[in-house]
């Protein structure tokens, strides 16, 4: 009789003490964030990333730092999304600098054994943080910083290649995971995701950093990033069309095959100038949780799991008018498809926690079973029950401010103003003889931006 | 019992006490390993390599033997993967050239305060023009000082291994050729700690 109210009293402490640090644990995080998405796709948008801020100093920090900076920099506020992306950039270095042992991973470790995996501290997958530098070195570019922005691309290309290796060794171990009721799932992500390389490696980070090496005048650093990014996603006509055009200007020994294979490149004229159209549709889809309930020594447990709905509707290819012919853009990356396959990367994981955690929580209701008794024991033993299946919740965070797909287009035009619309979103550009405009529009649904800057 | 907790205030009290955060001064020549990243350690050891270099150069010397040539510092271009302030690198070099007294310099970053300064002078019709200075009286630089910062990142589990090269050119602007030519590395490994925070 002693000890169940001892444990009950323990557990609440844990509670309030993790609740206080971080309020993914029971508010799960996608319903946070559909408020700050409804108003992205508004007009009145601007108070959004501040107020995600507040929360940068918590223990998803890096999470919402990266949601802030994606927030302040969809509404063209770049100088306060490089100040964000900056924190999230540290938070991922302090996670690198980590010991090996690391107490406070024990503890987190820990306290997802009593409550559930959101009690961890967030760290995105492979592909947020190179997006991250991606998005980062975009935020010096638009802001002026050339310089900057090229190491934010060779950042970002460090990150790749390492990404590069880690996918290559875990694709035996990805595949090696067997695992009951995991394995139906982990196959059912399998086909949403595809099991092609651009469900492991994002070919518009590398297409961005492509673009930003070209623009900057290292031409030769575009055209590995372009040819990386063609064999991520080899049916582009217009990453096609740029990469026989490099090996010609560059004279590379592969332009020959590429002018088989693609046809050759046609140079501007001398009063053209080049559009640069980057387009990022949608929003990455949200994970979703999968509950099973069942008993253990006459208990109720349940099991919670992150999971993708299969629904993948396609993203029509956008179709851009006002510059004579429609320009048709031509997808590069499924973001969805790379988040996808983070989770099923990190879900062998995930159920050996969710298995100790079953034991541990399961072991704390026999244990209020077997000294309780009367009715105090009975109200412990259902509390107990109740916090089990309360504190159950699916470890449902992920970036969920990034696009769902990026689509590119590039055409010479020649120089002088244009109105571009796209649906129903308009836009000015001018384009200038010898020059690049590069114009980024994000859609999030009802509201499409554009930034353009001339290089 | 008593003991006990004495002892256990006394451990709380030394706690609380190391947790107090501190301010001290260092000796700006220090050797600093915070972290592995481009530090104030790097800068130094480039620009004191750099100047000793350049000065002892036997046809540096023979050039500076009997006049103070002119240089004008360009940037230092950043080839490296960290956000590394070069201006403050050329500007050690640069300090340590003309405390040298062998050279002198020409600050392309003023420039166009000059120009505006010397509008004024000349044409806001508030200065007496016996004193305004004239336009075109500067003197041109005879050399360009000028530089690659890269840098190679490995980084393998537990081992971060980072690689500075820092190149430095003299050129003759008239002649076009390079007097002067030098580079400095830099390499700093890191090895994650076993247990720790």
């Amino acid at each position: 009789m002693t000890r169940a109210p001892l444990l009950l009293a323990s557990f609440s402490l844990a509670l309030c003490l993790c609740g206080c640090a971080a309020n993914s644990i029971f508010i799960n995080y996608p319903a946070q964030l559909t408020s700050v998405k409804q108003r992205l796709n508004g007009a009145d948008s601007q108070a959004v990333a501040a107020r995600l801020a507040d929360k940068i100093p918590g223990q998803d920090g890096l999470l919402y730092a990266q949601e802030a900076g994606r927030v302040a920099q969809i509404n063209g506020d770049f100088g306060a999304s490089k100040d964000y992306y900056q924190q999230a950039v540290a938070a991922y270095q302090a996670f690198d600098d980590k010991a090996k042992i690391s107490l406070s991973a024990i503890g987190a470790t820990g306290s997802s054994l009593l409550l559930n995996d959101n009690a961890i501290p967030y760290r995105g997958p492979g592909y947020e943080r190179i997006m991250l530098h991606q998005y980062q070195a975009l935020n010096y570019l638009f802001s002026g910083d050339p310089q900057g922005a090229l190491v934010e691309v060779r950042r970002s290309n460090e990150l790749q290649s390492s990404e590069q290796a880690r996918y290559q060794a875990s694709q035996a171990s990805v595949q090696a995971m067997a695992n009951g009721t995991i394995d139906a799932e982990v196959s059912r992500l399998g086909q949403a995701a595809g099991t092609v390389t651009s469900s492991f490696l994002n070919a518009y980070s590398y297409y961005t950093t492509g673009v930003l090496h070209e623009l900057l005048g290292e031409a030769n650093d575009a055209f590995i990033d372009y040819r990386k990014a063609a064999q991520i996603t080899p049916d582009n006509p217009y990453l096609q069309q740029d990469l026989v055009r490099l090996a010609k200007q560059l004279q590379m020994p592969q332009y020959e095959e590429f002018k088989r294979r693609w046809g050759d490149a046609s140079p501007p004229g001398p009063q053209q100038g080049q559009l640069i159209m980057m387009l990022e549709r949608g929003f990455v889809p949200e994970k979703q949780s999968l509950t099973v309930p069942f008993t253990l020594h006459g208990n109720w447990q349940t099991v919670s799991l992150a999971t993708y709905l299969p629904n993948r509707t396609p993203v029509a290819p956008a179709r851009v008018q006002g510059l004579g012919s429609v320009l048709k853009l031509a997808p590069i990356a499924n973001i969805d498809a790379l988040a996808i396959t983070a989770l099923k990367e990190s879900l062998p994981a995930a159920l050996v926690r969710q298995v100790a955690r079953v034991y541990a929580k399961s072991e704390m209701n026999r244990q209020v079973d077997k000294h309780g008794n009367g009715t105090g024991g009975d109200i412990a033993g259902i509390a107990m029950q109740l916090f089990n299946i309360v504190t159950e919740q699916a470890d449902r965070r992920s970036w969920l401010t990034l696009p769902r797909q990026a689509q590119l287009a590039r055409r010479f035009l020649d120089a002088g103003n244009y109105d571009l619309s796209l649906d129903n979103a308009r836009a000015q550009i001018a384009v200038q003889p010898g020059r690049s405009t590069l114009v980024w529009a994000i859609d999030t649904g009802n509201v499409t931006r554009f930034y353009t800057i001339i290089i | 019992m008593k003991q006990f907790k004495l002892i256990f205030i006394l451990a709380a009290l030394m706690g609380l006490g190391a947790c107090q955060s501190k301010v001290e001064y260092g000796d700006a020549t220090e050797v600093e390993t915070v972290n592995e990243n481009f530090g104030s350690s790097d800068l130094q050891a480039i620009a004191a390599k750099m100047v000793d270099s350049m000065l002892v150069y036997p046809p540096v010397a023979a050039m500076t033997a009997n006049s103070r040539p002119i240089i004008f510092v360009d940037r230092v271009k950043n080839k490296t993967s960290e956000h590394i302030d070069t201006e403050s690198v050329t500007d050690s070099i640069s300090n340590k050239l003309l405390r040298s007294g062998r050279f002198r310099f020409i600050d392309m970053t003023k420039v166009d305060t000059v120009r505006k300064q010397l509008d004024y002078q000349n044409n806001a019709g508030m200065v007496d023009p016996s004193t305004a200075i004239k336009f075109g009286r500067q003197i041109g630089a005879q050399y360009m000082l000028y530089g690659n910062l890269s840098s190679i990142v490995k980084q393998d589990g537990s081992t971060k291994d980072v690689y500075y090269k820092m190149t430095m050119r003299l050129m003759d602007l008239e002649t076009g050729l390079i007097e002067w030519s030098d580079e400095k590395e830099i390499r700093k490994m890191k090895s994650k700690s076993f247990l720790g925070l």
